[in-house]
């Protein structure tokens, strides 16, 4: 027997079982009237007088495509977190151990059911993203990186799942393990970033130099006359969010913000929600000016601050780093899976059962 | 298919789990074409040596051969050919009867058309017709068992490992079970079964390995177990004309006793038996029983027991 056969055979019964269960059903419907909660309201704020005729369909689709994202991460350690060891629980792993399918096709076959059933979430989403790109604006390379981004990012959640599923005895701890895993990902690079950075403070000397007017009691002058004041010197000291800023790019929604290519209006300003968050994300990796000069005095003290489109071009994109880290991490819950989920066994976790 | 030489050969198996020592020292041979017993008190370790056989578990020491081939070494060649029936009913609970057979046989190589056509002859061969297309979560613990063995026949396979197969059968499927299994047997295959109901074991068993505490009981003490003294059962149709006739044939009074369905009289051989029959009936008494109360593995079962722990109604721990 192939390898591709037996892995089809286990898809086959992962997803017929779920297919037949009411569960999946349910939440893929909550999670299209969810999407349409959020189409609707977008829309009617994009057809407001506020937003005027400026292009919207960029912001709608990112949006769209976040919310899949989180619903993704949220229902895929569940739908996944015990694939391997519920199995067991119910007396069925055993009976599949002694076939001929290997452990590498059950945990495997496991993982590709449990992403194809999290990416039924994607394409239930397709007509509202076909909605969004009605609204203009879209640009065709931002719909086909982020959606790529997005269906590797759910495999990767997927895969840690039922990875740990293999390696944990317990179906309830391992579910609980996969949420922790999404957790520490999507929260805890933002509290690891912000912790840092406020933990890590250096300090700044800034060189002032003031109009002195020439009125003696200060009031305002028609003449308009001053003189150039002293420089003066004032100390306090910055959060240094550049040291840290490596660690957001582990963060999926950084990685989704990151891959797609900015998308600027003429005034430099982002045109969908990843190139906003990813042009923030990217602020974070300046490095302050820890001896900044303000010279008030001369035209040029007083400096344009940058726009979203400045910034995005003057630093490097890291998505690259972050979704490396995760497939990493889904081929090594896999792996780790694989093994555990090796016959004859060896040793066995304590409190498992082999049948 | 078949193969005619091969069985199962197990040498000095040893399996802890942490400070369990589950199996201590099992050794046996099971032959092609016979059906043997696997006989224990629950903890014994019968569990742990058939997941063993099963290639599930791999033995910390001592080595395992069926058909030849070493279930750690080539654990692949070792399911080809083996079937194994668990003690636990686990099944795909959303599945069909018919789907979960098609399914298994896919796992074992077949092709769609393939599994298809077993599916039917095995659905056929257990008699789960009517339940064929249901899922198997409405299947009571004695259709579950009948698809358990359905399932491990689905590739034919020339050993097969039956745990508890009985439990939860009617009486009915208990006796279709047996002949099926006789049945498998005389077509070559080696099967060895465990199971706590002796009596049935007696029925379907060529031969019977006794376990105790993980280890594998010397044949020398199980043929001293065999024909130490046993109880038989004398019915009549003067129920107490027995007693005073087996005390007039020189029984000792407590060698003699009683349960719901006759008199019990504790004989050490099968001739001394014929003996005492041919005196009871020579002194008038009507008899319309006289059999061994005890089946023969039930009897070395519970001899065994006694002998070590001193006591007849051990349960082993």
């Amino acid at each position: 027997m192939s390898f591709f056969s037996g892995l089809k055979v286990i898809v086959g019964l992962e997803l017929r079982q779920r297919v037949r269960g009411v569960a999946w059903y349910v939440l893929l419907g909550i999670f299209v009237l969810l999407v349409a909660i959020v189409t609707l309201l977008v829309g009617v704020v994009a057809r407001s007088s506020y937003m005027g005729n400026s292009e919207t369909g960029g912001w709608l689709y990112s949006l769209i495509i976040y919310f899949v994202l989180l619903l993704g991460t949220l229902i895929a350690p569940a739908l996944s977190g015990n694939a391997v060891n519920g199995e067991r629980d119910s007396g069925t792993l055993a009976t599949m151990q002694v076939t001929l399918v290997s452990s590498a096709q059950i945990v495997l076959g496991k993982f590709v059911a449990s992403w194809i059933a999290t990416l039924a979430f994607l394409v239930a989403s397709i007509p509202f993203l076909l909605i969004s790109s009605a609204f203009g604006g879209l640009a065709p390379i931002t719909v086909l990186l982020s959606v790529l981004a997005l269906a590797l990012e759910l495999g990767v959640i997927a895969a840690i799942g039922v990875g740990l599923s293999a390696i944990l005895a317990r179906p309830l701890f391992s579910i609980v393990v996969s949420y922790l895993a999404v957790a520490a990902l999507s929260l805890g690079t933002l509290i690891a970033f912000g912790l840092g950075g406020i933990a890590v403070q250096s300090e700044v000397r800034a060189t002032t130099i003031s109009p002195v007017y020439s009125s003696s009691d200060g009031s305002y002058n028609e003449s308009n006359t001053f003189t150039c004041g002293s420089p003066t010197t004032s100390t306090y000291s910055t959060p240094r969010f550049d040291l840290f800023w490596p660690i957001l790019s582990a963060n999926p929604y950084v990685v989704l913000a990151d891959i797609t290519p900015g998308q600027f209006d003429s005034h430099g300003n982002p045109q969908d929600l990843f190139t906003a968050i990813g042009s923030g994300v990217r602020a974070a990796q300046i490095t302050p000016d820890l001896s900044p000069d303000y010279d008030y005095c001369s035209e040029n003290g007083y400096s344009m601050s940058k726009t979203s489109e400045e910034i995005y071009a003057s630093t490097v994109p890291s998505w690259f780093v972050g979704l490396a880290l995760h497939l990493l991490l889904a081929a090594g819950a896999l792996t780790w899976g694989i093994a555990r989920t090796k016959t004859p066994a060896r040793k066995l976790a304590s409190g498992s059962r082999v049948a | 298919m078949l193969t005619t030489t091969g069985g199962i050969a197990v040498e000095g198996v040893r399996r802890s789990f942490g400070s369990v020592r589950a199996v201590t020292n099992i050794s046996f041979e099971a032959r092609p074409g016979t059906v043997t017993a696997l006989v224990g008190p629950n903890g014994s370790g019968k569990t742990t040596l058939l997941l063993m056989l099963a290639t599930l578990l791999a033995p910390d020491e001592g080595s395992i051969r069926i058909n030849g081939h070493d279930p750690v070494v080539d654990p692949l060649a070792v399911r080809a050919i083996m079937g194994w029936m668990p003690d636990a009913l686990g099944s795909w609970a959303s599945l069909t009867v018919r789907t979960t057979l098609q399914l298994t046989a896919r796992m074992y190589g077949r092709d769609v058309a393939q599994a298809a056509a077993r599916a039917d002859e095995l659905i056929d061969l257990v008699e789960l017709w009517e339940l064929a297309d249901r899922p198997t979560r409405v299947l009571s613990r004695g259709q579950k068992q009948k698809l358990s063995l359905a399932r491990a026949l689905v590739h034919d396979p020339s050993v097969l490992l039956l745990d508890e197969p009985a439990s939860g059968l009617d009486p009915a499927a208990r006796i279709e079970l047996r002949i099926l299994v006789r049945r498998l047997a005389a077509e070559g295959r080696t099967i060895l079964v465990s199971s706590h109901v002796l009596a049935e074991l007696d029925e379907l068993a060529d031969t019977a390995i006794y376990v105790e505490r993980g280890a594998s009981i010397s044949a020398e003490r199980v043929a001293r177990a065999t024909s130490s003294a046993r109880p038989w059962r004398i019915r009549a149709l003067e129920p107490t004309s027995i007693v005073p006739a087996l005390i007039a044939a020189g029984i000792p009074a407590d060698a003699i006793g009683a349960d719901g369905s006759g008199i019990l009289v504790s004989v050490d051989t099968e001739q001394r038996a014929a003996g005492l029959l041919g005196v009871l009936v020579s002194a008038g008494v009507e008899v319309t029983s006289f059999s061994p109360a005890t089946g023969d593995l039930e009897h070395t079962f519970l001899d065994l027991q006694s002998r070590h722990d001193g006591r007849v109604d051990g349960s082993g721990r």
